[in-house]
């Protein structure tokens, strides 16, 4: 497991050099606010993977949990994504993001009360959620299911838990603005607004007509790229020179990458409506956007992959940078599909298919969650100021997800392919389009199950490390005490 | 790029760039479509739900049926949705119009089962007309009548009831216990004249002229659905 030392303060990406203490009292700051985003992101990882098991179960078994209307999959599905979105994914990465611009802006976090109570208003909030959906209060709203009672709460939430994440930089004494700081704040001012606008807009006082689909894929595409997208690409910056011990290849055109895909990435959702109900310059736009999403891929290419060549064997003896790989490729790959996606016949051949589905699991799987895991294998040891508490978990986390990861979308994606080809042509009746599906629905299904057993294992990793670093808070408190009339006398 | 203000200047921009262009430039030029006045029927298309299909649009909404349907049909050129040697899902392709009355519009995103758009005005798959009773039989066990399908029973819509005198003029026809029969729930009446209410058969102008397929054959094929 990487311990500080292969942290060398002059290969820190920014060059700015932190002592080391002065790293441990950022760190130190930041214990009890990530204890509890951490600990609430990984629970609700485990409702998401037991939701996520049913629901694939059920496409391919339809008797499967069919008793009663809680838990048909028209409402496990949607519980499922927003448990997996708002629950795992936003308090995932708010430890992140929180813990990088400390980091990077070397602020000390100056308390913490109201962050917690953000955080219990958050996961408050995304219970209500869930169990609105489950008894048939969901919006209908794809990234966006949870019913309108429960999203104002996220909304303060939001606000009480985004806010320290500026306060730590104002605080922080570097004048310098690393690449994963860009992406920090474009993640951090990106969802109060999108998430503002979708609420009102489609929820508070819906507009009129298929005005709610454009702001419906505006705000799922954004919410991926602008929100999850950032986030992963700030720890990507951040962690892969970091664990390498070498500067970013080509960090001259991170910029570039930066803008590119701010500007035409909050365009490209749009090129889900190919061939929809909305004006037709919608989607010619939604189109090219994707397309220039190409010029990212390039620059991500030779930002990541550039710095990982010839370093592909330090992958060996480092989890979080194996984590981390394979999320950058996962990146290039979900990228490349919504290049592929911009033009007309992929996207004809693979719209409503679950080829769709395979690129939304490839990325908020493969690329996000994979990412943020390698993340918190760096930063769970330095915060608790403790050693993972079992190596062989982190390798069984590993294994299972890579392999859930690549079985679950590939299965997902070529069966899409399949089914996309298939529909196409009138004269296979539809039930056979479904019966051809179902092997492929079978091995989707045990991705799921891989995925839940490695989630299992890295949240049972965590909870043994976080008891272990309260048990040695608790043995220097006790000997504090003991020494304390010693002292005194 | 080291001035933090210009960063957030640039964010601030993007995004608002991004919202004017296609959230607020959508909502102006057609967030206020009106209905289309048919002056020879005497109606404004599209025409109001009636009470008890919008009542089972909420049902349809409650039990997440858009994971996996979808309610648009695609223009030729993607799929088989419309034209010769289609699906038949739709004698047209869906327009922005169509929508207009819904407070939710439920494009969905996924074809696990087929397009409901046009359902109403289609065929069952051995050439008759859904009706309300061929619809509860399917919702109450889907793979009773179509053996490959993969949707979930909705048995929990119906009740089992002994039966009292006659019995209900609305049970199921089925080997049901003797002396019980099944019936449908009033979630379920919704829920099926929802259903039998989905279709688009109406043809706007803008149907006929502002989507041009790109074929000429299929060009005919428009012309004699209208």
């Amino acid at each position: 497991m990487a311990t500080d030392s292969c942290l060398s303060p002059q290969l820190k990406p920014e060059g700015a050099h932190t002592p080391t203490s002065e790293a441990s009292v950022i760190d130190a700051s930041l214990r009890t606010p990530l204890t509890l985003l951490i600990t609430s992101a990984l629970l609700w990882l485990l409702v998401a993977s037991v939701l996520g098991v049913v629901a694939a179960w059920q496409l391919h078994t339809p008797a499967f949990f069919n008793a009663c209307e809680y838990v048909t999959y028209g409402r496990i599905q949607p519980a499922q994504s927003s448990v997996l979105i708002y629950g795992w994914g936003f308090n995932a990465a708010f430890a992140v993001s929180l813990w990088l611009m400390a980091r990077l802006s070397r602020g000390v976090l100056p308390g913490f009360g109201a962050l917690l109570l953000g955080t219990v208003f958050w996961n408050v909030g995304v219970a209500v959620g869930l169990v609105g959906i489950l008894s048939g209060f969901s919006s209908s709203i794809a990234g966006l299911d949870m019913p309108g009672f429960a999203l104002p709460l996220l909304w303060v939430a939001y606000a009480l838990i985004a806010a320290w994440t500026f306060v730590v930089f104002r605080d922080g004494r570097s004048q310098q603005l690393f690449a994963s700081q860009w992406y920090l704040f474009v993640a951090l001012l990106a969802f109060p607004w999108i998430y503002s606008i979708a609420q009102v807009m489609l929820v508070l006082v819906p507009v009129r007509g298929t005005v709610q689909s454009v702001i419906q894929a505006w705000f799922s595409g954004n919410l991926f790229l602008l929100w999850f997208a950032s986030i992963a690409l700030a720890a990507i910056y951040y962690f892969l020179p970091k664990l390498l011990l070498k500067p970013v290849a080509h960090y001259n055109l991170a910029s570039t990458g930066f803008w590119w895909i701010l500007v035409f990435g909050s365009w490209a959702g749009l090129a889900r409506l190919l061939g929809g109900p909305v004006p037709a310059w919608v989607q010619t736009f939604g189109a090219a956007a994707s397309f220039m999403l190409l010029v990212p891929l390039v620059i991500f290419g030779l930002n990541f992959v550039g710095t990982l060549s010839g370093s592909w064997g330090s992958l060996k003896n480092s989890y979080p940078l194996r984590f981390i790989a394979f999320g950058v490729v996962a990146l290039m790959l979900v990228l490349l599909s919504m290049v592929a996606d911009a033009t007309h016949g992929f996207a004809a051949l693979t719209q409503f298919t679950y080829f769709t589905a395979a690129e939304v699991q490839l990325g908020l799987y493969g690329f996000f969650t994979m990412v943020i895991f390698g993340s918190l294998y760096v930063i769970v040891p330095r915060v608790f100021a403790t050693a993972w508490a079992n190596d062989a978990l982190t390798g069984v986390h590993f294994v299972a997800s890579a392999i859930g990861v690549v079985l679950l979308v590939g299965s997902l994606a070529v069966g899409g392919i399949q089914q996309g080809l298939q529909l196409a042509d009138a004269s296979i009746a539809f039930s056979a389009v479904t019966t051809a599906t179902l092997p492929y629905l079978f091995s989707a299904s045990v991705g799921c199950v891989l995925l839940a057993i490695g989630q299992l294992a890295f949240a049972i990793n965590f909870f043994w490390t976080l008891a272990n670093a309260s048990a040695c808070c608790v043995r220097s408190v006790k000997d504090l005490l003991a020494a304390q009339p010693e002292a005194t006398r | 790029m080291n001035r933090a203000p210009y960063l957030f200047l640039g964010i601030f921009l993007a995004l608002a760039l991004s919202f004017v262009g296609l959230v607020l430039s959508n909502q102006i030029s057609y967030g206020d479509f009106s209905t289309h006045i048919d002056e020879d029927e005497g109606k404004a298309f599209p025409l109001p739900a009636a009470g008890l299909a919008a009542q089972g649009k909420l049902v349809y909404q409650d039990l997440g049926c858009v994971s996996c349907h979808t309610q648009q049909v695609r223009r030729e050129g993607f799929g088989s949705d419309v034209g010769e040697k289609s699906r038949g899902w739709g004698e047209r392709q869906s327009v922005a119009r169509d929508y207009i009355r819904e407070t939710h519009v439920l494009l969905g995103s996924q074809r696990v089962g087929p397009d409901l758009r046009n359902f109403a005005a289609r065929k069952n798959a051995n050439g008759t007309d859904h009706t309300a009773a061929s619809l509860y039989a399917y919702l109450y066990h889907p793979q009773a009548v179509v053996k490959e399908s993969n949707m979930p029973a909705y048995a929990y819509l119906f009740k089992t009831q002994p039966i009292i005198g006659q019995g209900s003029a609305k049970a199921l026809k089925l080997p049901a216990a003797l002396g019980y029969e099944v019936v449908p729930s009033p979630r379920a009446e919704a829920l099926v004249a929802y259903l039998l209410s989905l279709k688009d058969t109406y043809a706007y102008p803008e149907t006929k002229n502002v989507y041009t397929p790109p074929a000429p054959k299929a060009v005919k094929s428009k012309e004699s659905h209208k």
